[in-house]
């Protein structure tokens, strides 16, 4: 062994924030509003916060204004219930569309830069699943910053806390999470830039780690999306909610995968197939091109296996076409310029005169660590961890439940981000501090896994392994899952597991050394990846975003969350966790659309 | 099918371990539709796994993998192999981190050090106006809007920084940018501090009107423009 792995130094703030994307500083934010000189330390993979994923969400932020005479929050409401394929949890439903409006107002009141109307209000467009009257016609609820609504977000919240003076670790990855008896006291950081571990150890610990999808060959999401926040819950034996709940975005730039915008549809982009044909008129009458991503993303593979897909000239991949030929220049040069700009850029492509190519793309997870309505991340369905919160695209809460309706995500960080840090402002002010010093075995995992990549010898190639992994997932565990491939995913995961253990470090150095880094994150890849399949596999049953061909209905039995922990690899235990029909239960006014309704667009 | 090339990357590195640069060739037969970013990653995977660079969302969005080509400050991930033969006109391509910072390893900057300058012209509204009496937001018309929304475009990726004529003691062309916008921004009420950092010792004074970072910018903002109307006074 070349470097000694030990601690540098400890940290003792207050709160300790893992993840400085939108929900992660929103969060720190409030809870800066609420006790102002609270110290915070927030860590990010990235090189600065600014640069976290939310900066690239693009379509909008959904909320029901007062004073719009035609919408409601119940419709609202009742949209993300639908949506969501009756598996979201009715209380954080109502918590955060009733919220939603507000938080809309501190965003604008603290310098985001809306679009306009002519009368200088907050602009709307409509988005996919939202509609007016329960259903029937398309709403417009979704708030943007052009199509540049996440950079909006995350350059205000990032902003605000700047203002309150927290301490950003940038380039900062978590890698272990400490606990002393049941309560979480923080987490072993490693610093990429010197090659230091340092202890911090908080009152409170908040994880907004963001999504996970980089385990599928296309995918929205950026490089540092691999799943570190699961799978470092994962090993402290604590479950994780849904994960076979993945989304597929219906219209990712063939090749690479980038997201070209709901938005888009939004604004009037309609899909085609190869003979030119709108074919969602055919799949969904009413909502057609704005109905809900799993619905869209399985027609258009479905398009595609009868045959009425293309074949990408240069990268070789079945697509079909988006078309915004007929949409005025002056909204592809206001409202869609970034996307837009995406389609010449990265497949040559004029949008104004040319059909674009799509395909569906792994975008986000609905599911996540469990957390209660105040973001207290549960250990089961009764009981929560002391010390430790979750918000954002990491969290459980559950929001979305199998499919998350657009522009419902970044609703969620702002508003689930403000309630946890009201919670956490409140749990700080009497909760006792940590102790003195790092507990007996601090590091002892993550010392152990860096060890492992050291000392490892053997042929195996990481680039591999991983295209392996992707190719698989994305087959096997996609758009559509069978019984038969969702075994076979599980045995080849074992197997890649196992090879992986016989990748060698080309360099021993800790100092931003990415191969070791990139070693960690294929392991945790390779971990999460196991949860969904598994997860996937006992869901015999078809639901949002979880699609069985053997089992295409919605299926009673399964009406429940599914928790799932992971202490050795390939051994997956499940549970349940009941799922929250408080606004059904409490028979108030049009309680009847929130029971367990047909899923017709 | 677009067209396959050979082309040579000769790439700056720095190893931090023993304080040695050196510039590393690195020869790949690749397709034309690849971004620099995807070259990076084959020379990773197939040839050297110990290259370090940086990227996150790898389509423009996210400003981290800003690098000089052939001189030129550019974002990697936007930067396929055919555009990059025609704008050049060569296959061989020098590959160089960003200057406005110091390197860490190979073509990895520590931003943090140039962030701080950013931080500087403070990315946030100082003091914003009272909240409108109805309740909700601020009214803002689309014209008035409309004179600085480009400018809200920065992404931060320092592109434009690092060819400025300038490099000392000047906040630079992106952070020059931050307080613009809220100069402009009818929101913030604190223009008197905003005045202060525009016109004080690392503001417009520095600027000499040399327009590299117009030039640059992935986002194509007019850069200079901007700096230009605020010299004159002429917004707020
Ligand atoms: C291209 C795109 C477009 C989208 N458009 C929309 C939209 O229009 N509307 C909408 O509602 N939603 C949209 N979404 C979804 C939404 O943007 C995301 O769900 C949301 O931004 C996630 O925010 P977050 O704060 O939870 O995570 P992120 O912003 O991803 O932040 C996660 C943070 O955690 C850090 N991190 C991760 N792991 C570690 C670790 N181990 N240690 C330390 N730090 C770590 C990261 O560096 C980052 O700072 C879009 C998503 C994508 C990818
Ligand atoms: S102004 Fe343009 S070049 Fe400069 S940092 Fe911003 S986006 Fe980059």
């Amino acid at each position: 062994m070349t470097n000694t792995l030990k601690i540098d130094s400890v940290l003792r703030p207050e709160v300790l924030v893992i993840g400085a994307g939108g929900a992660g500083l929103r969060c720190a934010a409030a809870i800066c509003e609420n006790r102002p000189g609270t110290s915070v330390v927030a860590v990010t993979k990235v090189h600065s916060p600014q640069k976290s994923h939310t900066s690239t969400a693009q379509g909008g932020m959904a909320a029901v204004d007062p004073n719009d005479p035609m919408d409601k929050i119940v419709y609202h409401m009742f949209d993300t219930w639908k949506g969501s394929d009756c598996s979201a949890d009715q209380n954080i439903i109502k918590k955060v569309c009733e919220s939603a409006w507000e938080q809309i107002v501190w965003l604008e009141r603290h310098g985001m830069h809306f679009s306009r109307t002519e009368q200088g209000r907050i602009a709307k467009r409509p988005f996919g699943g939202h509609m007016l009257n329960f259903g029937q016609v398309k709403a417009f609820r979704a708030c943007y910053e052009a199509d540049r609504t996440g950079k909006g977000i995350m350059d205000t919240v990032w902003g605000e806390t700047l203002k309150y003076g927290i301490t950003f670790l940038n380039q900062s990855i978590a890698v272990e999470l400490l606990f002393d008896n049941d309560r979480c006291i923080g987490a072993v950081v490693f610093l990429e830039q010197s090659g230091k571990f340092v202890v911090i150890l908080a009152k409170a610990t908040i994880m907004a780690t963001g999504g996970k999808t980089r385990m599928y060959q296309v995918s929205t999401n950026c490089k540092q999306n691999t799943g570190d926040g699961l799978a470092l819950v994962l090993q402290a034996g604590l479950p994780v909610m849904d994960v076979e709940a993945v989304q597929f975005h219906p219209t990712g730039i063939v090749g690479p995968g980038i997201l070209a915008s709901e938005a888009l549809r939004g604004e009037g982009a309609v899909l085609r197939n190869a003979e030119g044909e709108p074919f969602m008129e055919r799949y969904a009458p009413t909502a057609r091109d704005l109905a809900p991503r799993d619905l869209i993303s399985r027609c258009i593979m479905k398009e595609i296996r009868e045959g009425r897909g293309c074949i990408h000239r240069d990268h070789k991949l079945p697509h079909v076409w988006l078309d915004l030929r007929h949409i005025p220049e002056h909204v592809h040069k206001t409202r869609i310029q970034e996307v837009c700009g995406f389609f010449r850029k990265f497949v040559g492509v004029d949008p104004q005169h040319e059909l674009c190519p799509v395909t569906p793309t792994a975008h986000y997870q609905m599911g996540g660590v469990p957390t209660n309505e105040f973001g207290e991340v549960q250990r089961n369905a009764q009981q929560i961890v002391q010390g430790l919160y979750a918000c954002g695209e990491f969290a459980a809460a559950s929001l979305h439940g199998h499919n998350r309706l657009g522009t419902n995500s970044l609703l969620e960080l702002i508003t689930m981000g403000k309630v946890v840090g009201d919670k956490i402002a409140e749990y700080i002010k009497d909760a006792d501090l940590p102790p003195e010093s790092p507990p007996e075995g601090t590091g002892c995992e993550i010392f152990s896994r860096f060890s492992r990549y050291f000392e490892a010898r053997g042929k195996e190639s990481y680039a591999i392994i991983r295209d392996e992994l992707r190719q698989t997932m994305m087959e096997k565990v996609g758009v559509f899952r069978t019984g038969t491939g969702l075994s076979e995913t599980i045995d080849k995961l074992t197997e890649l597991k196992s090879r992986a253990g016989q990748m060698q470090l080309h360099s021993r150095s800790l100092v931003m050394n990415q191969e070791l880094v990139q070693f960690w994150e294929l392991d945790h890849l390779l971990e999460v990846s196991m949860v969904i399949a598994q997860c996937a596999l006992a869901r015999k049953e078809s639901r949002g975003g979880h699609y069985r061909e053997d089992y295409p209905e919605r299926d009673p039995e399964f009406h429940h969350h599914t928790l799932a922990f992971m202490r050795e690899y390939g051994n997956v235990n499940l549970d349940k966790r009941p799922i929250d029909m408080s606004i059904y239960e409490a028979k108030g006014e049009h309680y009847e659309k929130f029971g367990i309704i047909e899923r017709k667009y | 099918m677009s067209k396959e090339y050979d082309i040579t990357l000769k790439i700056s590195r720095y190893d931090p371990d023993t304080d040695q640069s050196w510039i590393q060739d690195y020869e790949l037969r690749v397709g034309g539709i690849l971004r620099f970013v995807d070259l990076f990653r084959k020379i990773n995977d197939e040839q050297d796994a110990t290259l370090a660079w940086s990227s996150s969302c790898e389509h423009a969005q996210c400003g981290t993998c800003g690098m000089r080509i052939n001189g030129k400050p550019l974002l990697s991930c936007e930067l396929l192999v055919e555009m990059a033969v025609e704008m050049f006109r060569t296959n061989v391509f020098k590959v160089e981190p960003l200057t406005i910072a110091p390197v860490i390893r190979d073509l990895v900057v520590d931003l943090e050090r140039a962030y701080a300058r950013v931080h500087a012209a403070k990315p946030y509204l100082i003091s914003p106006a009272s909240p409108n009496p109805q309740g909700d937001e601020f009214r803002i018309q689309p014209r008035v809007l409309d004179r600085y929304v480009e400018a809200t475009r920065c992404i931060n990726c320092f592109c434009c920084a690092t060819a400025c004529v300038t490099q000392k003691n000047y906040l630079g062309p992106n952070a020059m940018l931050v307080n613009i916008v809220r100069l402009m921004d009818p929101r913030e009420t604190a223009k008197k501090e905003r005045l202060d950092i525009l016109y004080g010792e690392q503001g417009s004074p520095r600027c000499r009107t040399a327009q590299a970072c117009s030039f640059v910018c992935p986002k194509e903002i007019d850069i200079a423009h901007f700096i230009a109307l605020a010299k004159e006074g002429a917004i707020g």
